[in-house]
């Protein structure tokens, strides 16, 4: 049976940023209409300026819903909100007024969400000082998600660029303290959101390769005992289960397995092992996922950024990847629901 | 006059020195001028081979074949089996091409990998590895180790630590030592004559003003200060993961990094093969391939001579700037 077409709500990001125009844009890239029955999620003045800056017309038709339409409609609809006035839009600034727009409509869509009215969210750049200027009560947006669902069970960031995953078991916090974070129960957990997340993805059985804490892997504990006292014991009990997990691999090297697509995803150990290389390879076509929540959540990795917003040269290319991740996730999302 | 040519050592001979060196020679034809100091019956079978009796020959002999200055070894070599009795004569061929670059008949050393605990073993080698005898026989205290290819150039200021003890090993008196040798070396062996160095924060976000970590304010930024007040043109501490895409490498010429893996990871992913390695600080100039002797491959024709003439190459290139040219 062919899986339902999967429902998807898009958010603009801050009103002020490039988000709005690389929406219009996405709309207008081929296939991506026909991948999913999508759902705007915003105020029309919001999407009319991205069409505006984008060139485009938003001659796409989107059709006016009210809020028990949502879900039912194919193709592309619209559901109107009103989060900022017109005059409160400034392109290239943080304002409070856009901080609280992007929250708003991600609450919209995250409504609809749990009421089962669309199988996952894309939502554009958020500006992390207006959000803060907006009262967002959480250290970042993945952490206000998890607390508006309720959601209480393990979560987190992955970052992914074209074949290659990463999810880290340390995040925003000093190198002082990394090794001290490493503990048998954060490395299963970034294992666990690797695994769910590529599952969700599409990847019957994925392939994980765990990166090593210390230089050479520690070189059989000269360099550190991290690999053998912690990472091997976790690899194999993963193993045992019939996981297919492997490492502790050397961290200078690791990322060449995935980018010859020997494995799915990379395990990370702190937060610039993985960006070094992610970003590295492709400034400017990483996503990243909102793991671990209970609806498909992705967003390209860039940020708003204020330096071309408004000027159509922003590039499309993160926003795409991350709409395509989010058709697979959110097939596979819809799926479960229906059969659950 | 030409360059005084590379010094190739043979490094372990039950490794894959040998090979790699013959293939060199092969793929490179005269292009780069070096000559290998070795035993020629270590040579694989066939080896087109032509015996000097002094470096200044090595140009016209490559024509013919791998320029050969003799160094009798008392045994042959079992490709994976390190032999105790060669172990002295490993050691004796490092220390002749470090004679011949220091008097001028070399231009420069290029050191094909050698077995530490085969060298402890049979001889008695007392030094954690190639560059720290390099080091005690050009009588420094310091040298910085570079990691080189087309596209990057990176210094790791700490290197085989753990990643829990990198905080307390980066004290400003190393970070200026490194930053000094490096800056240094680009300017006498890589022609740059206003070097650009970018310096990497070690901390994600290089600290974000403080709130994840403080190494940056505390040690790294009042040491990049002090030197920049010199004159030199430092750009930090900067965050790491922004540093190494294509836009990013074009504003500098190298990098310096806090940790190993913040070196590795961006040039290993860029350029697995062709990674150099460049030691900076000694009186002569200095590369070698990035890998080992690869035991479990030698003498099957199977090793890549990529490295090595990623590494011959780029040491001819530091010898000419070195000289002026």
């Amino acid at each position: 049976m062919t899986p339902l077409k999967p429902r998807i709500a898009i958010v603009p990001g801050d009103p002020s940023g490039i988000g709005p125009e690389l929406v219009v844009k996405l709309l207008h890239e081929e296939g991506v209409r026909d991948a999913a029955d999508i759902l705007l999620v915003g105020d029309a003045h919001v999407w009319r300026q991205g069409a505006g800056q984008a060139g485009l017309d938003l001659d796409l038709g989107p059709v006016e819903l009210g809020e028990d339409q949502v879900g039912t409609h194919p193709g592309l609809g619209w559901l109107p909100l009103d989060t900022i006035a017109p005059q409160e839009v400034c392109i290239a600034q943080v304002t409070e007024a856009g901080g609280r727009s992007s929250l708003r409509c991600l609450d919209k869509a995250l409504d609809l969400a749990m009421a089962d009215k669309v199988d996952g969210i894309l939502f554009g750049p958020f500006n992390k000082a207006a959000l803060t200027a907006a009262g967002m009560d959480a250290e970042d947006e993945h952490r206000y998600m998890a607390r508006y669902l309720g959601h209480e069970g393990y979560h987190g960031e992955l970052n992914v660029l074209d074949e290659l995953m990463t999810t880290r078991v340390t995040s925003h916090i000093g190198l002082r303290d990394v090794a001290g974070n490493i503990t048998p129960e954060g490395v299963e957990n970034a294992i666990g959101l690797a695994e769910d997340t590529l599952k969700r993805a599409g990847k019957t059985r994925p392939r994980i390769a765990v990166a090593a804490l210390n230089p050479h892997a520690g070189d059989n504990g000269k360099f550190g005992r991290e690999e053998i006292d912690i990472l091997a014991p976790v690899i194999r009990s993963a193993q045992e289960r019939q996981k297919d997990v492997t490492g502790p691999w050397p961290s200078d090297t690791v990322f060449l397995k995935a980018i010859r697509g020997e494995v799915d995803a990379v395990v990370t150990m702190y937060h610039d092992q993985g960006q070094i290389a992610i970003k590295l390879l492709g400034f400017e076509r990483g996503v990243t996922v909102a793991g671990g929540l209970p609806v498909p959540v992705t967003t390209p990795a860039h940020g708003t950024a204020f330096d071309i917003a408004g000027q159509n040269i922003a590039n499309v290319g993160a926003t795409r990847q991350a709409f395509d991740l989010l058709v697979r996730m959110a097939t596979t999302h819809r799926a479960q629901r229906a059969a659950a | 006059m030409s360059i005084a040519p590379v010094a190739l050592t043979c490094g372990d001979p039950a490794g894959i020195g040998p090979e790699i060196a013959a293939r060199a020679r092969a793929a490179l034809g005269d292009e780069v001028p070096f000559f290998w100091i070795g035993d020629p019956r270590h040579l694989p079978d066939g080896t087109e081979a032509v015996e000097i009796a002094a470096p200044g020959q090595a140009a016209a002999a490559l024509a013919r074949g791998l320029p050969v200055l003799p160094h009798p070894f008392p045994r042959p070599a079992i490709p994976g089996t390190p032999d105790p009795q060669n172990a002295q004569g490993v050691i004796d061929v490092i220390a002749r091409a470090v004679a011949l670059a220091q008097d001028g008949a070399a231009g420069a050393i290029c050191t094909a990998p050698i077995h530490k605990k085969a060298l402890k073993d049979g001889a008695g080698f007392a030094y954690p590895g190639h560059t720290e005898y390099l080091a005690a026989l050009a009588g420094v205290d310091r040298v910085v180790m570079m990691l080189a290819c087309d596209a990057l150039r990176v210094v790791p200021a700490t290197i085989h630590i753990p990643l829990a003890e990198v905080p307390a090993a980066l004290t400003p008196d190393l970070l200026e030592a490194t930053l000094r040798i490096t800056e240094a070396g680009l300017r006498r062996d890589f022609g740059l004559a206003a070097p650009r160095i970018a310096v990497a924060g070690l901390n994600p976000h290089a600290g974000e003003g403080g709130t994840m970590g403080h190494e940056e304010i505390r040690v790294i930024a009042p040491v990049l200060d002090r030197l920049r007040a010199e004159g030199m043109d430092l750009r930090g501490p900067l965050s790491a993961d922004t540093l190494f895409h294509a836009g990013a490498r074009a504003t500098y010429d190298a990098a310096v990094c806090m940790y190993h893996d913040q070196a590795l990871i961006p040039i290993k992913t860029i350029d697995f093969a062709g990674g150099v390695n460049v030691t900076l600080g000694l009186p002569f100039v200095r590369t070698s391939p990035d890998h080992g002797t690869a035991h479990d491959i030698a003498g099957k024709g199977l090793a890549d001579p990529s490295s090595l003439i990623a590494a011959l190459r780029m040491a001819a290139r530091m010898a000419a700037a070195r000289a002026g040219r």
